[in-house]
Formats: C-alpha cells, sequence, structure tokens
C-alpha cells in the first residue's frame, strides 16, 4: 500500500479558537491507481492534500495517520519532510501561473527540486530539466528553460509545474485542480499527458477536482467529500452507475451532461454548514431529501454496500435494527476490511 | 539595448526636471525677505557701499534678467561665486559634497545589511520573540531623534569607553588622502594608504550608525509587511511543496518578490538622508553638504542654495533611475517601457 | 420575430506599449453577425480570450463597436445618444459572472434592487416595493432577508440576486456572461433552473455566454462557438451537438470530461493553445491547430456559410449540403 490515510482529523485557528475542518477521513491509494477526491467548495478536498503534504498553516492541529509506504507523515520532522516533499511526493496546483515563481526561469524552477534531492552536476541537471520538458510535451525545450512563466500559455505552464512535480520521480502525486484553470481544449491535453505519466512512471495519483467529468475520464477509485467528511467511495464506474449516498446522487443528477438534455437539473436545496456550525448527526442532514429522524442525532457510521463501495448513511444499516450487538459498535469505520 | 535607449530616455528627462527646480528655487530664494547684499557688506557698511555691492552682485537687475544671467553661466559650467566662503561654489561643493555622500552610502549600506534581514526574520517568525524585538528595535530607531541618538553614542562610545572618535573624519595628525572621489575611504583604498582608511572607517562608525536608526527601522518594517504578503503566495507554497528548505523559499523565492516596495523606499530614504544630513553633521561635526546648506541660507548666499538644490535633485533622480532599472532587473515581466 | 441583430460587429482594442511604444490592435471581436429571436436562447461558447465576452458587452455598448450594426428590437442602436441609449438599456440587461464582485457590499439587498428602479425614474416607493417583493419571491429570497447584506448570502443566493437585479426593469433581453462558472455544481443547476423558469415566465431572451459546452446545451436553442473574434460555427443546439461541422467544435465537444466512466470516446486532441488575438494567424484563424488544414487554410479567410439548413460553419473544407436557396448572411 502506497498511501494509507487513517482517521485524519484537522483543526485550523479561526479567531482564537480551534475549528475542526476534517473528520474522520480515511482512504487508501495503491500503486499506479488514481484515486479522485471529489466534493463542493468547502468540503475540505484540498485541505486534505495539504494534510498528505503536510503543507498546512502554523496552527494546524493535525490527528490520525497518514502512512506513506508504512511510514507516518504526521510524524516526520520538518527536516524530513523537506526531504520527502517533491522527491517521495509531489504536488501540483489549480493555477499555474501564480504557482509558479515569476521572477525565475522555468528551467531553474525544475532545476531546484534537482537540487534539492539529488546528488549531480550542473551538466547532468540540465540534461534532466531538457528530458523532463520534452516528457511533459513541451516543443523547444533548449530555449525554455531559460524563459519565464509570464511568456508562456496557461497550459505550457501547467506542463512545468508537472515537469517539477515529476524531476525526482515520486510516488505519490498529488494533483488539486489541475486543469479548473484552463481551457477544455488544453484540459483534454493535460490529462492526456498526465494518464501518460502515470502509465510509465507507476505512480499513484490523488486527483482533486469539483468536475465529475474529469473524475470519471481519468479515475480509479473516488472519494466523495461533504463537509469535511467523507460520505461515499467506490471504484469510479460503481460511483457513476449505483451511486448510494444522497448527496452523491444530487451531485450526478444536477449536472447537465453532453447529448442528454433534460428541461429541468437535479439540484440540492440549501448550503454547505459552516465548520463552527456542523450538525450533530449526519452534516448532510438540512440538505437531504431522504432525511430520517435518526440523521439529526447519530452520525451515520461508514458502511459496505457493495463491493469495494462503503458509504456514510443512515439509509443503508437496515441489519442494524436486526443485530444488537452491531450497533453498539455503529460509529466503527468498516473502511479497513 | 532596451535598456540603453531606456536610460538614455531616463537622462533626458532629467533636464526638464532640473530646469523646473532652478527656477522655483531660483524665485523662492530671491522673494524671501532679506538683502543678500547688506549681509555680505556687514553690519556696519553704509549705504553707498551697499547700493555699490548691489550694482556688482547683480541684484538691482529685474529679476528674470538675473535669472538669465544665472543660467547663463550655469550652462557654461559657473556655479557662481559664494559671498559667504569668498570661493566659487563649486570648490565648497567639492570640498564638503564627498563627506556627505560617502556618510550617506555607508549609512545606506548599514541599513540594508540590518535592516533587511531584520524584516525578513521577523515576517517569518511572526507575533513569535524574534519578530516582537525587532518591532521595539525599528520603533526605538524611528522614534528617536537622531540628534538625541547621535549624543547618547557620543557619550557611551566616546566619553565613556573611548573606543570610537567622536568628531571629524580622520584622526588628528592623519593628513586627508589624494582626492580622487573626495571620500576618505574609497581614495585611501584607491591609494593603498591602510592607516588612512581605518582611520576613516573608524570615524564613519558613529555618524553612519546615528543616521541609518531610522532608516532600519523604516526598512525593517517594509520587508516584514511585504514579505508577509509574498509569503501567501502560491510560489512560495510550491518551493515548501518541491522540499525547500526555510532559508531557500524565504532568500531564494520570497524575498526578490518582496523587494520592489523595500526598493522604493530606499531610494526615498537615500534622498532623505542626503538631504536631512545636517543634525548628524552638527553633532558629530561632519564637514558635509547639510552644514555648509544651512549656513548658505542663513547667509543668503544664493548661488551656494541653487547649487545644493541641484546636486541633491541630481543625486535624487538618479538614485531613482538606478532604482527604476533595478526593478527591471529584478523582474523580468517589466520590460523598460 | 428578431430581437437582436447584429451585423458584422468589430471591437478592435489598440494597446500601446509605453511612451513612445508601438501600437498592437486586439481583435477582440471580428466581424461577428448574428440574431437573437424573442424568447429565444443563444448560447456563445470558447475558450479564453476567443472574444465571447467583448462581444457581450459590445452589443451592449459598455463597449464602443468599432464598426458594426447592432439592431434592438427593430431599431439601430448602434450610435445612439447618451440619452436615448439609457431608455434602450433598461430592455438589455447583464449578469456578471462573479456574484461575489457584482453586488455593492455595503449595499442592503433591498437597495441594491431599488436602484435599477430609482435611476429609471420610478418615483413611487410602494409600486417599487411591489415589484421587488414579488422578484425575490421567484427567485427564493424572503422578504424579511431584504435587509441584509451580500456577504450574508451564499454564492448561489447571490448569484439569484444578480438575476433578479437584471430583472426589476422587466427586459427583453439578458446578456448572462458565465453566470454559473463560479458556482459550484449542485448550486449551479439550481440558478439554471431559474433561468429557465424565468425565461418562460417574463418571454426572455439570453444570450447565455460560457466556456462550458454542457451547460450551454443545457439552456440554449441555438448555439454559437466563437474563436479568435469570429463565429467559426453557429446552428441549432441539437444539430451544432450531434452534428458538429467545423474540426474546432468538432474537438471541443470531444475534449469534454464526460462524467460516465464507462463511455470511452475517440478524443481530437488538438496541438498546442490558442493563438494570442494579438497577432491572430493569416487566412483560417483556426490553421494553426486545425487536424484537417491545408495549404489553403492558411492564405484563405473562410466565410461564414450556411452548409446545412439553419446550420453555419466558416471552413472550406466542410462542403454544403443540397440546400433550396443558398443564403449569404444570417438573417
Amino acid at each position: 500500500m502506497l498511501l494509507q490515510v487513517k482517521n485524519v482529523a484537522l483543526s485550523l485557528k479561526r479567531e482564537g479558537k480551534y475549528t475542526k475542518i476534517l473528520d474522520d477521513v480515511s482512504f487508501q491509494v495503491e500503486k499506479g491507481e488514481t484515486v479522485g477526491i471529489v466534493g463542493e467548495s468547502g468540503c475540505g478536498k484540498s485541505l486534505t492534500a495539504l494534510s498528505i503534504m503536510r503543507l498546512l498553516p502554523e496552527k494546524a492541529k493535525l490527528e490520525g495517520s497518514i502512512l506513506l509506504d508504512d511510514e507516518n507523515v504526521t510524524e516526520f520532522s520538518k527536516r524530513r519532510l523537506e526531504k520527502v516533499r517533491g522527491n517521495q511526493m509531489s504536488m501540483i496546483f489549480q493555477d499555474p501561473l501564480t504557482s509558479l515563481n515569476p521572477l525565475h526561469t522555468v528551467g531553474r524552477q525544475i532545476e531546484e527540486a534537482l537540487i534539492l534531492h539529488t546528488d549531480s552536476n550542473k551538466a547532468e541537471r540540465k540534461r534532466r530539466v531538457i528530458q523532463l520538458l520534452k516528457e511533459v510535451g513541451l516543443p523547444r525545450a533548449e530555449d525554455l528553460v531559460n524563459e519565464y512563466p509570464h511568456q508562456l500559455s496557461g497550459g505550457m505552464r501547467q506542463r512545468i509545474m508537472i515537469a517539477i512535480a515529476m524531476a525526482c520521480h515520486p510516488k505519490l502525486l498529488i494533483c488539486d485542480e489541475p486543469t479548473t484553470a484552463l481551457d477544455v481544449t488544453v484540459q483534454a491535453q493535460i490529462l492526456d499527458l498526465m494518464n501518460h505519466l502515470k502509465q510509465i512512471n507507476d505512480m499513484g495519483i490523488i486527483m482533486i477536482t469539483h468536475d465529475l467529468g474529469v473524475v470519471a475520464e481519468v479515475c480509479d477509485k473516488v472519494i466523495v467529500m461533504y463537509a469535511g467528511k467523507v460520505v461515499e467511495q467506490a471504484n469510479v464506474k460503481e460511483l457513476f452507475l449505483n451511486p448510494k449516498h444522497p448527496y452523491t446522487k444530487g451531485l450526478l443528477e444536477s449536472i447537465p451532461k453532453l447529448g442528454k438534455r433534460k428541461e429541468k437539473l437535479g439540484s440540492i436545496s440549501g448550503m454547505v454548514p459552516s465548520p463552527d456550525q456542523m450538525p450533530s448527526g449526519c452534516r448532510f442532514y438540512d440538505r437531504c431529501s431522504k432525511k430520517m429522524d435518526i440523521c439529526k442525532q447519530e452520525i451515520p457510521p461508514v458502511q459496505e454496500v457493495g463491493e469495494d463501495h462503503i458509504t456514510a448513511c443512515w439509509l443503508f444499516k437496515k441489519e442494524v435494527e436486526e443485530d444488537d450487538t452491531s450497533r453498539s459498535k455503529g460509529f466503527e469505520t468498516t473502511l479497513h476490511h | 539595448m532596451d535598456a540603453l535607449r531606456y536610460i538614455i530616455k531616463r537622462l533626458l528627462l532629467m533636464f526638464p526636471i532640473l530646469f523646473g527646480i532652478t527656477v522655483l528655487t531660483f524665485f523662492i530664494s530671491n522673494t524671501i525677505p532679506g538683502d543678500p547684499a547688506r549681509l555680505a557688506a556687514g553690519p556696519h557698511a553704509d549705504a553707498k557701499v551697499i547700493e555699490e555691492l548691489r550694482e556688482t552682485m547683480g541684484l538691482n537687475k529685474p529679476l528674470y534678467v538675473q535669472y538669465g544671467t544665472y543660467m547663463n553661466n550655469l550652462v557654461h559650467g559657473d556655479f557662481g561665486f559664494s559671498n559667504f566662503s569668498h570661493q566659487p561654489v563649486i570648490e565648497d561643493i567639492k570640498a564638503y559634497f564627498p563627506a556627505t555622500l560617502e556618510l550617506t552610502l555607508f549609512s545606506m549600506f548599514i541599513t540594508i545589511l540590518i535592516g533587511i534581514p531584520f524584516g525578513v526574520i521577523s515576517a517569518n517568525k511572526k507575533d513569535k520573540i524574534a519578530d516582537q524585538f525587532t518591532r521595539v528595535m525599528s520603533l526605538m530607531g524611528v522614534a528617536m531623534p537622531a540628534f538625541w541618538l547621535g549624543i547618547l553614542l557620543l557619550l557611551f562610545f566616546y566619553l565613556q569607553l573611548g573606543i570610537l572618535p567622536g568628531s571629524g573624519r580622520l584622526d588628528t595628525g592623519l593628513s586627508p588622502p589624494v582626492t580622487i572621489t573626495g571620500m576618505y575611504t574609497l581614495d585611501a583604498l584607491l591609494s593603498g594608504n591602510w592607516t588612512v582608511f581605518q582611520s576613516a572607517i573608524i570615524h564613519l562608525i558613529l555618524p553612519a550608525i546615528t543616521q541609518a536608526a531610522v532608516t532600519i527601522g523604516m526598512i525593517t518594517r517594509m520587508t516584514r509587511s511585504s514579505m508577509l504578503e509574498v509569503l501567501k503566495s502560491d510560489y512560495v507554497r510550491t518551493a515548501y511543496a518541491k522540499g525547500g528548505t526555510d532559508t531557500r523559499v524565504l532568500y531564494g523565492h520570497a524575498l526578490r518578490n518582496g523587494m520592489m516596495p523595500i526598493l522604493t523606499l530606499l531610494g526615498m530614504t537615500f534622498g532623505h538622508s542626503l538631504g536631512g544630513s545636517v543634525l548628524v553633521e552638527s553633532v558629530f561635526s561632519w564637514p558635509g553638504l547639510g552644514k555648509y546648506a544651512v549656513n548658505a541660507i542663513t547667509y543668503l548666499d544664493f548661488p551656494a542654495v541653487m547649487a545644493v538644490t541641484m546636486l541633491i535633485a541630481i543625486l535624487f533622480i538618479t538614485v531613482n533611475l538606478i532604482i527604476d532599472i533595478l526593478y527591471q532587473v529584478i523582474d523580468p515581466r517589466l520590460n523598460y517601457d | 420575430m428578431t430581437l437582436l441583430e447584429v451585423k458584422d460587429l468589430k471591437q478592435h482594442f489598440t494597446i500601446k506599449k509605453g511612451f513612445l511604444g508601438e501600437k498592437k490592435i486586439v481583435k477582440a471581436v471580428d466581424g461577428v453577425s448574428l440574431h437573437i429571436e424573442h424568447g429565444e436562447t443563444l448560447g456563445i461558447v470558447g475558450e479564453s480570450g476567443c472574444g465571447k465576452s467583448s462581444l457581450g458587452r459590445t452589443i451592449l455598448q459598455l463597449l464602443k463597436p468599432t464598426s458594426g450594426e447592432i439592431i434592438f428590437n427593430g431599431k439601430n442602436i448602434t450610435h445612439l445618444p447618451r440619452r436615448e441609449m439609457k431608455t434602450v438599456r433598461k430592455d438589455m440587461q447583464l449578469v456578471f459572472q462573479d456574484p461575489y464582485a457584482s453586488l455593492n457590499p455595503r449595499s442592503k439587498i433591498r437597495s441594491i434592487l431599488e436602484t435599477p428602479l430609482i435611476v429609471h425614474g420610478m418615483n413611487n416607493k410602494a409600486e417599487r416595493m411591489k415589484i421587488i417583493e414579488s422578484l425575490i419571491d421567484k427567485i427564493g429570497i424572503r422578504k424579511e432577508q431584504l435587509d441584509r447584506y451580500p456577504h450574508e448570502f451564499s454564492g448561489g443566493q447571490r448569484q439569484r440576486i444578480g438575476i433578479a437585479r437584471s430583472l426589476t426593469l422587466n427586459p427583453k433581453l439578458i446578456i448572462a456572461d458565465e453566470p454559473v462558472s463560479a458556482l459550484d455544481v449542485s448550486v449551479q443547476s439550481q440558478v439554471l433552473n431559474l433561468m429557465v423558469d424565468l425565461q418562460k415566465e417574463f418571454n426572455l431572451s439570453y444570450m447565455f455566454i460560457s466556456h462550458d459546452l454542457s451547460v450551454v446545451q443545457h439552456i440554449s436553442d441555438r448555439v454559437a462557438v466563437m474563436y479568435l473574434g469570429k463565429i467559426v460555427e453557429i446552428a441549432n443546439v441539437e444539430d451544432l451537438y450531434k452534428n458538429p461541422l467545423h474540426p474546432y467544435t468538432k474537438a471541443l465537444l470531444t475534449a469534454v470530461p464526460q462524467p460516465d466512466p464507462t463511455k470511452k470516446r475517440e478524443r481530437i486532441i488538438l496541438q498546442g493553445d490558442l493563438p494570442s488575438p494579438v497577432n491572430p494567424p493569416s487566412g483560417c484563424p483556426f490553421h494553426t491547430r486545425c487536424p484537417v488544414a491545408t495549404a489553403e487554410c492558411k492564405t484563405e479567410v473562410p466565410e461564414l456559410r450556411e452548409k446545412e439548413m439553419g446550420h453555419w460553419a466558416a471552413c472550406i473544407h466542410v462542403q454544403p449540403a443540397q440546400l433550396e436557396k443558398p443564403r449569404l448572411i444570417i438573417s
């Protein structure tokens, strides 16, 4: 197992007090697997990624464990983190323009990762930088090393970000909305490139996105997050064909699909509760079309609802009624089966 | 090539500015109350002598004719004659200006050396002890009147400890080095005179620190706020995600991006130090331009006032030009326009 | 009946670099002709820099057109004096992309909605309130929320308030510039549904500008595809999505990721990025990225022609079907 995220909770300090942003987030990423994390803004998907990279604000409280190759990232020293970041795990971000240093040449920014993590001389690094630029499909690599980010287009910039991330052959690549800021035709190029790189490098990818289309195209497994919690997890086909959680269903129904024109789109009423006013039971309670009394009072346990398919919803807790012993263990997650 | 064209363009723009300054200074100084001829002739001269003097000084002609004559002389390299020092103004400038320039350059050097690192540390350790310490230090520097700090330093290092000299530019008994630039430290270095160099440096320490106290405070605060802004940016996060260490991220990525407002302030402080050195020069009996200018104004020595004003203006413009060029050196997005 | 007709509209910006720098011309909109019927939605799609936003703003005359004609409700409004333009503007309103930036944070919702009415001379307060109250009822905002400030609402609510504001003057045409792009999908669908409902109720015409092909398909009757300031294809929504003619439209449609993992489509991946509108390619603007481009495409500027009934494309490689009467301009 490449990455195991176990019961991660994250609290951030806001206006003097800690507010829990992520609660009991667990999932796994295998080698060569692409795991999608979807959800709407404020669901905590980006903070999950930043927690794995330990790129959190100083006053963040991170609980639970994040095992990268069986080593707990949450216990890493600052020194150790600097060795791991950009080397064993890399991250690319949403906006490639602001994510690149405007004052350094493209070549220098890629080279920096090599300086930090490899024993190589200048000539070797230069060769590798040019090789990387070619790998990410950029033309005239020899000239490009001396150019600045503002001279490039959005798609080229994101390719540079990918080159930086790939420089030291990471085992895990985290992509936070990598194509959101790009045009569709360019997005298609970048997704294509990422699929290609994944195949030749055999790495694990976490793909964070709000775009269910992107998820369907590149992911093997999908995690749906809502208000800081995982509400559903399944392999990609299962999730799209057989969604269980009312939130997942609502999301899928609300996207307009090419080729299918409907008069009315599905929608989810209301809005995401703010982190300091989380409902005590199910966090989706206020917006749920299938809410029951129990949902208001008790946190729904994580349930297995199919092969490699779990969800946290009371609707699927039928066997509890029959079996009293398992009820007392209602909160135990059945995630790591 | 672009750079050269830009510099030439900027230098050409200097002329209209200087012209404006001569007009302003000339007419303001000639309309303030007081009679230069009377002052030059001395308190016991009779009316006839004064009238004659006025005639020879050209003061009885209309103001615009006087201005014409002055400008005509000026373009021929004649700055006029000082009625106060009884020698051509240009000679006075040659004698006093290098001392002031040397002092200012030294104090700027100290400012950069201390102010910028203090600011960076302060931003990186925001709200921690290091930050509080630099905050108090900079407030003290800004709040303390220069002459008072100068006297305190004198009392302590000169009178009490006796480890630093209290006045002048060189130890008594040493003769100044061969005049090349007029700045003793530089001239001593150029002519290889080690003893004079040491003495000149030691004499600079107290006045330069006194003058730098204010600017260090300002630069520290500016660096801090600029860095805090930059540290929030995406490329700083990218740099950490690559595995960058604090030092590398702070000085390699953030500082250069935060340099713009710091440079602007440095340029402004340079002009300010140059023009406002009179207090420091008085406390340390530094034979500089500040004292000369004050005397010139007191004795209504218009040619001297004009010359000092123009000199400071030229320097100010030059420094600003250098700063503008530095902007472009730092930021490749600015393109000499 | 035609509500809006735009003929050969051009919007060229001059950018001057520096004090004595050379002038450059950006052809943001370069000869666009289109029309919108009463009660119809025309979708405008294209990637960033294709000129779709400039087109909307030029039609509203927030930008003065370089050349061309805008005929609204049978009246040429291209060169109307300011005062007359004000009355026309009542009938055409803009909805912005960013619901956070387009509402004044210091104004209460009541005054945000009231201002257009006051500006256009409705002096009776009771009458104004009647209009506003009936409007907010339609967008799902309660009466007691009128005295709140924009920051007290969610993004979706704000966008609905923005739409309500555009409706206060009972306009005929709404130009919506990426109205749902800043919103989450579940909220986006609420706003889209609302727009469809309002259209039916008030017989509105929409010009719906978006980069999102799925959203445009959902809401539009006809769709125009723009590339570097020009319309490259325009057709009924079914024709355009089922039978795209222009190679750019084809590539665009296959590039959209589909939320259906069982479908693996053949994707046309275009090479390179959009050329800069400052220095657009000669001939067909798309020839630098076009998979079927030939030598002629570099020199010949393709005209927008009717290739099939009501289906226009600007590509010399698309053969026109046999039409009864080939038309040259859109009418």
